[in-house]
């Protein structure tokens, strides 16, 4: 062996990743369950300093180390931006933990691995959601720039981010806003000549080039998403939530007008161009769609949202975008308020509990009906009555942010979205037991909650001999288990923020 | 030279079939088990043939060294995993950084088999969009699952994560491994045996780690 390349000979980089026992930390309370395991906010206990530990699920042993936590180290490492969450360190458990079986086989990184990042008070979904929010255009143009210059950043190193949407981008207190969840993300190169996979992104944030199948492509797809989420922000809700890819390609064209050789020279050359072929010719009237955002934004916007990928404008050009030099400017991140934090994990679980409460409540109280003739008004017998306030216990997380149950008041988004709130995770995460799309069992809610599926259309499976694994886990849609399920892609928009 | 882009196009590349053909080996494989071979028969005569104490990569160790020869099991392992040919160049810039970070680690014929599977099994995952599980990789290497998971965790950790190779890095570990002097070309046919073992035993039984 013969050569070394320069960088090897850096031998003294301190401290080695790994070399460090979680015990350094003090787990303080769980804030996150991610695809491929929990998330902890946590206490450096030497410093003090307040971090989030994401724990590395091991127990797919076909699988072995998740692709996705490879992928993800691999590039943080090499990511160094400020709106680029920080990795910190690895640090690994030698000793099984309370909740892990005790290795049997003396291995010993079976207690568990973490990986250890900087502490962000909210994602952008999150804080979008929160009854009341109303951002202010110099607040969007705020946290829009910062996610082109992180996304600029991330496309100059030749990284393609493939999963931008509201719950991956993390928000401080003090307004800075950072991309996470690099899972999915990837090196390109600029030739676009690689195949990649077009199993990628959200499906709400998916852009056609990808719903059209292509295996080729570039920091476009990025930019797709990134225009959803700005329309979302200025909209106050989704633009596009398709329930599958079918629906969704057809809510684009509706907007965007529908995909031709003329607006799109190539188009018909993708691989599932004929199998969405549109049923009528419709012209794109996304201005006429959004005629209530202000000259500045629709320009952007229009410029973000275009169907032909090599037209779609990048990042670093997004940026010099009038929208950003024309008053009101974007504000500075620290002249944002600073909200209570909140974690869509201890919301929603919190939510859930009320929701079964209330179930349980009218269930009970039809029993009761039924029986007693009600000769006691049921909403005060029946202690988490249906028509009760919401419940002191729901409000405490010890962030002491506000409830955010059922009744918690006028949402951002129409009632029914608002309050469902995507109860209990995905649509489509194999490990909550839940179908595709349809899935919230009983739960009224309508089929496009607050998650976006990455889709559960039955598109063509795997490869030979259990086939291949794609880059969010073993049957690259749906929930049909098997393979990587615990890896598949994080499809919600609210179980996030560390996924 | 392999200066740029168009470069490239013109003179096949080392990941690139000798043959147009897709069923042919790439000449990577040829050239990196005789680089290889020549690397672990040199390192088996410092080393009386085992792992020195303080040997980092003891994990990789197995009792016995394997039956198969390394050019057999590269082209096993390419053939049935169907991974990119620059998995191999990879996997090879893997074990070297190794070599480089731990001096007295040594490859050997006990340990290069595990360290190749290992190696090219990572490079995969992260290079290929599409990649077979672990599963499937410890059949083709003929170790257990487990301790193929272990032996990738270890690969991971004694490589601090660094698994980014640049494509400048990339183009020079396939120039170096260009002017090795390439071995007589060989008609291949890889054996259709269906199960090997690396392992020290024939039985199903994980083997045993040496202390």
């Amino acid at each position: 062996m013969a050569i070394a390349a320069p960088e090897q000979l850096n031998v003294s980089e301190l401290p080695a990743w790994g070399s460090r026992s979680v015990d350094c930390f003090e787990k303080l309370e769980q804030i996150g369950e991610g695809t491929y395991g929990q998330v902890y906010m946590a206490k450096e206990i030497d410093t003090g300093e307040i971090v989030a530990l994401k724990k590395i699920r091991m127990d797919n042993e076909r699988e072995g180390f998740p692709i996705t936590a490879i992928r993800e180290i691999k590039i943080l490492k090499k990511l160094h931006h400020e709106n680029v969450i920080k990795l910190k360190e690895i640090v690994t458990s030698t000793g099984p933990e309370k909740d892990e079986q005790p290795a049997p086989d003396g291995n010993k990184y079976r207690g568990g691995i973490y990986m250890v990042f900087e502490y962000m008070d909210h994602d952008l979904t999150g804080l979008a959601d929160r009854p009341g929010m109303r951002f202010s255009v110099p607040q969007i143009k705020c946290y829009m720039r910062q996610l082109l210059t992180g996304l600029h950043y991330c496309h100059v190193n030749q990284v393609l981010h493939r999963d931008i949407k509201g719950s991956n981008l993390l928000i401080d207190n003090e307004g800075n806003l950072k991309l996470a969840d690099f899972g999915l993300a990837r090196s390109f190169s600029s030739d676009h000549n690689a195949n990649l996979t077009n199993r990628v992104i959200t499906l709400w944030y998916r852009p056609p080039e990808l719903l059209l199948g292509t295996t080729k492509y570039g920091p476009a797809v990025d930019m797709w998403s990134v225009g959803c989420i700005f329309a979302e922000l200025l909209n106050g809700k989704p633009i596009f939530p398709g329930k599958d890819e079918a629906e969704q390609i057809h809510k684009i064209y509706d907007i965007c007008g529908s995909a031709t050789e003329e607006i799109w020279p190539g188009v018909s050359k993708l691989p599932w161009y004929n199998n969405f072929k549109p049923t009528r010719m419709v012209k794109r009237r996304l201005r006429e769609h959004f005629r209530h955002f202000d000259r500045h934004a629709l320009d952007l916007l229009d410029r973000m949202l275009i169907l032909d990928p090599s037209h779609r404008i990048a990042a670093k050009d997004a940026l010099d975008a009038e929208y950003f030099w024309t008053d009101p400017l974007p504000c500075d991140p620290k002249s944002l308020p600073k909200y209570e934090a909140s974690h869509e994990f201890q919301t929603k679980k919190k939510r859930q509990q009320q929701r079964q409460l209330d179930e349980n409540a009218k269930r009970q109280k039809l029993q009761h009906q039924q029986q007693q003739h009600s000769r006691v008004p049921p909403a005060q017998q029946m202690r988490p009555g249906p028509n009760a306030p919401a419940q002191p216990q729901a409000a405490g997380h010890h962030y002491g942010n506000k409830p955010r149950g059922p009744s918690g008041g006028p949402g951002r988004y129409p009632a029914a979205a608002a309050a469902a709130g995507n109860p209990s995770g995905s649509y489509n995460n194999p490990n909550r037991g839940q179908g595709a799309a349809a899935g919230y069992g009983s739960a009224p809610y309508p089929p496009q909650g607050r998650a976006p599926p990455y889709g559960s259309s039955g598109l063509p499976g795997a490869g030979p001999r259990g086939g291949p694994n794609y880059p969010h886990g073993g049957p690259p849609y749906g929930s049909s288990g098997g393979g990587r399920g615990s890896n598949v892609v994080p499809g919600n928009r609210n179980q996030q923020y560390w996924q | 030279m392999l200066t740029g882009g168009e470069a490239q196009h013109r003179q096949p590349r080392l990941t690139e079939p000798i043959i147009l053909d897709a069923t042919a080996t790439p000449r990577v494989l040829t050239i990196l088990s005789y680089v290889l071979e020549k690397l672990v028969s040199r390192n088996d005569r410092l080393s009386d043939g085992g792992g020195s104490a303080g040997n980092i990569l003891t994990a990789f160790h197995g009792v016995r060294s394997p039956a198969i020869s390394l050019e057999k099991y590269l082209e096993r392992i390419y053939k049935y995993t169907n991974c990119s040919p620059a998995c191999f160049v990879v996997g090879f810039v893997y074990i070297d950084r190794l070599v480089h970070k731990y001096p007295d680690s040594l490859v050997v014929s006990l340990n290069v088999h595990r360290l190749v599977v290992t190696s090219v099994m990572v490079a995969s995952k992260i290079l290929d969009d599409v990649h077979y599980n672990n599963a499937f990789y410890a059949r083709v290497g003929g170790v257990s699952n487990a301790e193929l998971n272990r032996l990738e965790i270890e690969l991971l950790f004694l490589l601090d994560f660094g698994v980014c190779v640049s494509s400048r890095v990339f183009e020079s570990y396939c120039q170096h491994l260009e002017n090795q002097s390439p071995p007589p070309i060989t008609l291949i046919s890889v054996d259709d045996v269906t199960d090997i073992s690396v392992e020290d035993t024939h039985n199903s039984s994980p083997p045993q780690l040496r202390a």
